[in-house]
């Protein structure tokens, strides 16, 4: 219970924000919705939680689940995670929500991007202030103020879930309100030995992200569109937290968590830079690929990089990609990396190296989906 | 009822259809040139042409209406050009077909245009065979996909070929749960009276 209030006691010196629900109790199962504004947001908040349960895109996996469960727990308190339900969704972008309720989404994507477990305690700790400044609440009185009810559900599609980018772009209100769960956030992460600096760094890398990928498509970043909108502006708010983290009291631990980040995201790696890959965004794709690759080049990322290049297809790309794909084998890649070479070879008119590369695969992946079609252009007959 | 059509057909590929206007019949054993272009097809049972455009390069027929049971037509895509219409050009850009592509290329390119635009993660490719399109050598390949708020489990086929540099191609996709089985005989049926040129 100290560590709540002093929370709320940062939030509002740091954020100067009148915090309406600071003596209020954590909004939990146990304690329920309070009045008839809240009980209205707890009624369609937990009809979405009763579909987000049953739906296909939930990663249901234990050892992710629990992960991420104790690394919120670590960051904001036993007694405070408690009542929170984490839904982790296979979404390949960065964003997190947070209901009044205490149902929290984590898109697949966010775990590419942040790089180590203080970051991610970062966005845990973000979310969380949301919830227990019962922030959604506010919006929601605030929007009916100015409004009508009805205003409200066209605007935020499942009512009442403040995410990290997804709210309408009109509303400085929850500006404020983002910057007091920024400043919450550096609370947490100073309290529970995290270095406070991780929250500052998460903009400034997806500040990088949005920069290439606007440079592979010769465009200018947008500089205040999408989840910048109702976010305080990243440029500012990076600068904003950095300032805020270096003003906490020196000393304590500063915990970074990088090994046991990886550790515990490692049996995912595959899957999220596929989704990724997918997205046909080169620019964003190569430097999240550059920045996992920090410590060198695993044979997993170069099969990636292979990948990444030869879906692209520019001049020169194949060539290219057969390089990544070479070393990734060397390197003892998955056996993909051999489909990969076939097909970037077979491209860049090296037909002999590349039947051979394909034959390598089928040799070591009899049972492959696309077994006829590789077999043929291997050129063997089926 | 318009409104509901257009809600559905947002779910799935359909996204990109602008407005609903209204269906054609496509009468059985009656040949039918699609998008006026080099694609004939002759249909063993009626089929109904949506009126809304895919692309320019595009079609969908449907048999008891839009994201139950799909035919997509696509016909003479030339390089550099994306399979359907862009979603959102500008942010979302779909990826492009290459008349160097070899059939896994085109399959990559299918699925990439698919996550994209229906914003889904959950797509995956079940087979990939060579087949004979239109007197072509080309591909057959088999994919399910789910689409976020919806969660209907759908599966689909396509076939087609690259012929003279365009890509041609036929798919067909349904909800797993009954409709799929209960017509991919007559999708099949369709690809097999496929004509081009």
């Amino acid at each position: 219970m100290r560590f709540v209030s002093a929370i709320t006691a940062a939030a509002v010196v740091l954020a100067g924000m009148p915090a309406t629900a600071q003596d209020a109790p954590a909004p939990t199962a146990a304690t329920g919705p309070q009045d008839e504004d809240e009980r209205g947001l707890w009624m369609q908040v937990e009809d979405a939680e009763r579909k987000l349960k049953a739906s296909n895109f939930v990663i249901r996996d234990p050892a992710l689940n629990d992960y991420v469960r104790s690394v919120y727990c670590k960051a904001v308190g036993p007694s405070e995670c408690a009542g929170v339900r984490i839904y982790i969704t296979r979404t390949p972008f960065f964003n997190a929500s947070m209901a009044p309720n205490g149902m929290m989404q984590i898109w697949s994507g966010l775990f590419l991007r942040v790089r180590d477990e203080a970051q991610l305690a970062a966005v845990l700790a973000h979310e969380h202030t949301h919830y227990r400044q019962r922030h959604s609440l506010r919006l929601f009185r605030n929007i009916k103020d100015k409004t009508n009810a009805a205003a409200w559900l066209a605007i935020v599609p499942f009512a009442g879930i403040i995410s990290l980018g997804m709210l309408g772009s009109i509303f400085s209100f929850s500006r404020e309100m983002e910057r007091e769960a920024d400043s919450g956030s550096l609370t947490a992460l100073s309290a529970s030995g995290y270095d406070p600096e991780a929250a500052s760094q998460i903009w400034g890398q997806m500040l990088a992200e949005f920069d290439a990928t606007a440079a592979e498509r010769k465009r200018k970043r947008r500089s205040e569109g999408g989840m910048f909108a109702t976010h305080p502006p990243s440029v500012e708010r990076q600068a904003d937290l950095k300032k805020q983290a270096a003003a906490l009291p020196a000393g304590g631990e500063r915990r970074r968590g990088k090994d046991s980040y990886r550790a515990a995201l490692a049996p995912y790696w595959a899957d999220l830079i596929d989704d990724q890959i997918k997205l046909n965004d080169f620019g964003a794709t190569d430097l999240l690929l550059g920045q996992l690759a920090s410590d060198g080049w695993t044979a997993e990322l170069l099969f990636a990089r292979g990948e990444l290049h030869r879906a692209r297809g520019a001049a020169g790309d194949f060539d290219k990609a057969a390089g990544y794909y070479a070393d990734a084998v060397a390197r003892g890649a998955p056996v993909e990396a051999q489909r990969g070479l076939g097909m970037a070879l077979l491209r860049s008119g090296k037909s002999a190296e590349g039947q051979a590369a394909l034959k390598e695969y089928l040799r070591l992946r009899p049972e492959a989906k696309d077994k006829a079609m590789i077999a043929m252009l291997a050129g063997e007959s089926s | 009822m318009r409104k509901f059509l257009m809600i559905a057909g947002g779910a799935a590929l359909l996204a990109a259809a602008p407005a609903m206007a209204g269906f054609k019949l496509m009468p059985a054993g009656q040949p039918q040139l699609i998008r006026k272009s080099a694609l004939t097809v002759t249909p063993g049972i009626a089929w109904n042409r949506l009126g809304a455009r895919l692309g320019r390069n595009a079609e969908a027929w449907t048999l008891d209406g839009n994201t139950l049971n799909d035919l997509i037509f696509y016909t003479a895509i030339p390089a550099g050009q994306t399979l359907f219409r862009e979603v959102d050009k500008k942010n979302k850009p779909l990826p492009k077909f290459d008349a160097k592509m070899l059939a896994p290329d085109v399959v990559a390119m299918f699925e990439s245009s698919y996550r994209i635009a229906n914003s889904t993660s959950l797509f995956s490719v079940d087979s990939v065979e060579p087949a004979t399109f239109a007197g072509k050598p080309g591909f057959r390949f088999t994919y399910s996909f789910t689409i976020q708020n919806e969660e209907v489990r759908r599966s689909g086929e396509a076939t087609g070929a690259i012929v003279n540099g365009q890509l041609y191609m036929i798919t067909f996709e349904a909800p797993k749960i009954h409709y799929y089985d209960r017509n991919i005989a007559d999708y099949r049926a369709v690809v097999a009276s496929a004509k081009v040129g």
